[in-house]
């Protein structure tokens, strides 16, 4: 099977990636979530921590190259900054995270990675407090800008995320002030574009992606492995299904032949026509 | 009311589509089964095999669907294949005597052999004795007494299914 992942990869028909969905639980209610995220959610849905880290031996072995993890919010498992580490240690490795979360203690508990093939990507959505918060929730920006120094003083790799929306280039053109005045890099700043899915489709927020724009990614979340990180969203409490690829995740040899079997039929060295990552 | 997602097929996973029609239509209880795709791949091939045509025939198979369907008292399942039986050659007057619509006496030797075999299988299948075996030998071949109580077996499963979450009747 290794052969047929690298293959694949190489043809451009899937990506390297192996994405895990750790929670749907998050201390934020984003206006675009995905996955209709909030403090309150009935069903978190987390993927255990053990089975992350098997996830990620065996995403290794399959011939993956490297690991994102994403939810919700990942630091509102306990045990995340631990669970991170062991991760980063099997494969490269980003883990997605709104920023909010980064007390003196779980920097503390960071500093393992400093230095280690590890990256944690924060979300800011514009240059001035009321328009981000807007979009992500209260004092969400204000915390972001306190955190990232702190993570890069640490010697930890930060990226910035922005989802456009509305946002104009101007706009866009402050972020990237920001990032820069941190010193976090051009090829650090990733922008992208709402996807009109999860509580975004409910609100009629973002683009509809075509079937072929999103480059396949394999994810895994409690619910079972989907086609691609923007795969595995939720609308009115219930979990798209769309683009489910399989309901087992263990070992994770099983939703890769699956998923496999789907992307043959990707054109070769399709990728993302909108950027969507 | 059903209590799972009944999938049209542009909401069904990828690997699910493929058991839908061309047209994009499918039955409740395959929309019902979309949503567990790794299921639905060897599912429904082992029901392809179990309910086509094979060393029994047709009609032989849907008399004892429709007959275990009645035991089990399946609302879908009947609905289902009292259509499938007739058009499989099955008399009406036999299938209205297997919903207990007539009486069961009026069945030909063969029929009433597989009815009585298929009522104690499915009713209280440990107290099924050599002397009704060797009555319904009498009219199957060894292979296909297999393949008859596969048949019977099948349609228990989806029976309980169908009727425990409710998928509505096609």
């Amino acid at each position: 099977m290794r052969e047929a992942v690298e293959s694949a990869i190489d043809e451009g028909r899937m990506g390297d990636r192996l994405w895990l969905y750790a929670t749907y639980h998050c201390n934020l209610a984003c206006v675009y979530c995905l996955t209709e995220s909030h403090p309150r959610i009935a069903d978190r849905r987390r993927l255990a921590d053990e089975a992350m880290v098997r996830a990620a031996r065996e995403a290794r072995e399959l011939g993956f190259t490297c690991v994102g993890i994403t939810g919700g919010e990942t630091f509102m498992l306990p045990s995340f900054p631990e669970t991170l580490a062991k991760i980063a240690s099997i494969l490269p490795t980003v883990a997605l995270t709104n920023g909010t979360l980064f007390s003196d203690r779980v920097l503390k508990r960071l500093e393992p990675l400093a230095g280690a093939d590890a990256a944690v990507q924060i979300s800011l959505d514009s240059d001035t407090p009321e328009r981000n918060d807007g979009l992500r929730g209260p004092e969400n920006f204000a915390k972001v800008v306190e955190a990232v120094p702190k993570l890069v003083e640490r010697g930890i790799r930060v990226r910035i995320a922005t989802t456009v929306d509305d946002q104009g280039p101007a706009e866009i053109e402050g972020v990237c002030a920001l990032h820069r005045s941190w010193g976090i890099p051009d090829e650090d700043h990733v922008v992208r574009s709402v996807v009109r899915r999860g509580r975004a489709d409910v609100k009629g927020m973002g683009i509809v992606p075509g079937e072929h724009d999103i480059l396949p990614e394999l994810t895994l979340t409690a619910d079972g492995a989907f086609l691609h990180p923007f795969a595995p969203t939720v609308r009115h409490g219930v979990t798209d299904l769309d683009l489910l690829v399989s309901r087992q995740i263990a070992p994770l040899e099983a939703p890769a032949a699956a998923f496999l079997r789907i992307v043959a039929d990707q054109p070769a060295g399709a990728d993302v026509v909108r950027d969507i990552r | 009311m059903s209590r799972v997602r009944l999938l049209e097929r542009d909401l069904a996973p990828l690997l699910s589509r493929g058991w839908y029609r061309a047209d994009g239509s499918a039955s409740p209880l395959t929309r019902s089964l979309a949503t567990a795709p790794d299921v639905m791949e060897t599912l429904m091939p082992f029901l392809g095999a179990i309910y086509s045509e094979s060393s029994l025939d047709l009609a032989t198979k849907e008399l004892v669907i429709v007959r275990v369907s009645k035991l089990n008292g399946c609302r879908y399942c009947i609905a289902a294949h009292r259509p499938a039986a007739r058009d499989a050659g099955v008399p009406v007057e036999h299938i209205e005597a297997l919903c207990d619509e007539r009486p069961l006496a009026e069945l030909p030797e063969r029929e009433s052999a597989i009815v009585d075999w298929i009522d104690v299988v499915t009713l209280a299948a440990g107290e099924v004795t050599d002397e009704l075996t060797a009555r319904l030998l009498d009219h199957l071949r060894e292979d296909q007494l297999v393949e008859l109580t596969l048949v019977a077996g099948a349609t228990t499963m989806l029976n309980q299914y169908c009727t425990a979450l409710g998928i509505p009747p096609p």
